[in-house]
C-alpha cells in the first residue's frame, strides 16, 4: 500500500494558481514576484536533489553515510540560524553547532531505540526524516532566541551594564534578557501543541495517512514526534545561549560589538 | 586608591584620553568639571571595566582592571550613571533584587524608611515601576540604592541635576560628610561650595 504517485504533468498543474497571484501582486504593486519565483524554484531543485540522494541513502543504509548526512544537515542549519540572527557565522558556528548536536543526538537515538524500538538505530528510513523534522523545527526557535537576546542587550546596553555594576553578577544581569528571548522562542511550539488536531493536521500525519498507515498509528507517531520536537527545541535553544556567551561577551562581561553583521 | 597613569583611549577616531594622569586617595572627594564629551563619564566606565583603554595603566586599590579582579573591584564601587539606567521593574522588587545580590537581604527595614524620609520620597513610590518615576525621583532612588549598598567608593555622574535647590544642598552636605572615596561629575554649584571637595578642571 502507498500513496498514488503524482505524474509530472499533474504536479506542474499546480503552477496554474500562480497566474492570479501574479496578477494580484501587480495590482497591489507588491514587488515580491521575483523572490516568490526564486523560492519556488529553490524548493523544487532542493527537494529534487533530496529525492535523488535519499533514494541512495535508503538503498545503502550505511550508518556512517547517514551520520555524515545528518552532520551536514546540522552544519547547514547552523549557518542559516546564525545568518538569520544577524550574527557572524565565524564566531557562532561552534557554539551553535554543539547546542544543536547534543540534544538532537540524544532525542533522536531515544526516539529510534526506546520509542520506536528499531534494531538498527541508524536506519535511514527513521533517522533521516525524523532528524530533519527535529532540526527544521529548531531553526526557528534558536533564531528567535539568539536574535532577541543579543539585539535586546545591544539596545539596552546601558541598563545591562548598570545592572552588572549593581548586582556584581553578570548572570543575574543577563537573566531578564534570557527569560524574555527564551519565552519568545519556545511559546510557538507550546501553542501549536495546544491546538494540534483542532486547527491543523500536521504534515507528518497527513503524509503517513496518505502513505497507507492507520490513522491511530499516525497519531501515535505524531504525539511522539511533537514531544521530541519540543524537547529538542527546548534544550538546543537554552544551550545556544549558554554556549555562545563566551563569544558574545568579553572577559569583563561587556557585550562584544563585533558579533553583529553590519548591514 | 584610584590611579590612572598616562592613559590613552580612542573611540571612533576621537581621542578621549591622551596621556591622562588622575589619582584619588582613600576617602578623598574629587569633583571633576569640564565641558561635555571630554571623557568624564568614560573615566568611570574604565574603572568599572565597561570600557578598555588603549595604552597606559589603570588600577583600583592596586588591582588591575582584569578578569581576575573585576568582581572584587565592582563589589567596592557604587556607580550612579547619569540617566540612572535602572531596569524597568517595580521599585520594591528591584530593590529586593539588588539587596539580595549584595547579601544585604536582612537589612533592617527601618533603615530604608529613614532614607526614604531623608530623600523626601513617599513609601508609595516602592509600588511604582521605574518608567513611571520622574527624573528627580529616579535620581533619588539611585541615591537611595547608593546609601543602602554603602560601598566604599562612590562614582556619581551628575547626581543632583534633577533635584531642587534645597534637596541639592541636603544631598551634597550628606554625601561630603561620608567616610568614602568619592569622585563626582556635576555642574551644580552646591558641590563646589563644600570645603571637603577637591576640584579637578578638565580642559
Amino acid at each position: 500500500m502507498g500513496a498514488q504517485d503524482l505524474s509530472f504533468l499533474s504536479l506542474t498543474s499546480l503552477i496554474l494558481f500562480l497566474i492570479p497571484v501574479f496578477f494580484i501582486n501587480r495590482r497591489l504593486t507588491l514587488t515580491i514576484n521575483k523572490t516568490m519565483i526564486t523560492s519556488i524554484i529553490r524548493m523544487c531543485v532542493q527537494l529534487g536533489f533530496v529525492g535523488i540522494y535519499l533514494k541512495y541513502l535508503f538503498k545503502f543504509n550505511s550508518p556512517v553515510l547517514n551520520t555524515i548526512y545528518l552532520l551536514i544537515m546540522i552544519s547547514i542549519a547552523c549557518q542559516s540560524i546564525i545568518r538569520s540572527s544577524n550574527l557572524k557565522v565565524k564566531l557562532f558556528f561552534i557554539p551553535v553547532f554543539f547546542s544543536l548536536l547534543i540534544p538532537f543526538t540524544i532525542i533522536l537515538f531515544f526516539f529510534n531505540g526506546i520509542v520506536v524500538k528499531i534494531d538498527n538505530l541508524f536506519e535511514a528510513k527513521y533517522m533521516i526524516p525524523i532528524g530533519g523534522m527535529l532540526l527544521g523545527n529548531c531553526l526557528r526557535s534558536i533564531i528567535i532566541c539568539l536574535n532577541s537576546f543579543y539585539s535586546g542587550i545591544q539596545k539596552d546596553e546601558k541598563v545591562y551594564l548598570y545592572s552588572i555594576s549593581l548586582f556584581n553578577n553578570h548572570i543575574q544581569a543577563l537573566k531578564p534578557y534570557f527569560t524574555q528571548s527564551f519565552l519568545a522562542a519556545i511559546t510557538p511550539i507550546i501553542a501549536s501543541m495546544a491546538t494540534i488536531g483542532l486547527v491543523s493536521l500536521p504534515g507528518m500525519m497527513t503524509g503517513q495517512i496518505l502513505g497507507g498507515s492507520m490513522p491511530t498509528v499516525a497519531i501515535k507517531y505524531q504525539i511522539a514526534i511533537m514531544l521530541s520536537i519540543f524537547y529538542t527545541e527546548y534544550f538546543s535553544t537554552i544551550l545556544s545561549i549558554l554556549f555562545s556567551l563566551k563569544v558574545g561577551f568579553n572577559e569583563l562581561d561587556v557585550l562584544n560589538h563585533d558579533i553583529f553583521i553590519i548591514k | 586608591m584610584i590611579k590612572f597613569k598616562s592613559v590613552y583611549l580612542k573611540r571612533k577616531s576621537k581621542e578621549i584620553f591622551s596621556g591622562l594622569d588622575f589619582f584619588v586617595q582613600k576617602n578623598e572627594k574629587v569633583l571633576i568639571q569640564g565641558k561635555s564629551g571630554i571623557g568624564k563619564t568614560t573615566l568611570f566606565k574604565v574603572l568599572l571595566g565597561f570600557e578598555t583603554i588603549d595604552k597606559g595603566k589603570v588600577s583600583f586599590n592596586d588591582l588591575d582592571i582584569v578578569k581576575e579582579h573585576i568582581k572584587n573591584i565592582r563589589r567596592q564601587i557604587f556607580y550612579l550613571s547619569q540617566d540612572i539606567d535602572l531596569r524597568n521593574e517595580r521599585v520594591n522588587l528591584f530593590l529586593d533584587e539588588v539587596l539580595e545580590q549584595n547579601d544585604l537581604k536582612n537589612q533592617d527595614k527601618t533603615h530604608l524608611m529613614d532614607l526614604l524620609n531623608f530623600l523626601d520620597l513617599s513609601s508609595k513610590i516602592l509600588n511604582q515601576t521605574v518608567t513611571e518615576l520622574s527624573g528627580g525621583e529616579r535620581q533619588r532612588i539611585g541615591l537611595l540604592i547608593c546609601f543602602l549598598l554603602d560601598r566604599p567608593v562612590w562614582l556619581l555622574d551628575e547626581p543632583t541635576s534633577a533635584l531642587d535647590d534645597i534637596m541639592k544642598k541636603k544631598i551634597a552636605d550628606y554625601v561630603m560628610d561620608q567616610e568614602k572615596t568619592i569622585v563626582l561629575i556635576s555642574h551644580d554649584d552646591v558641590w563646589k561650595e563644600n570645603n571637603a571637595v577637591k576640584i579637578e578642571r578638565w580642559v
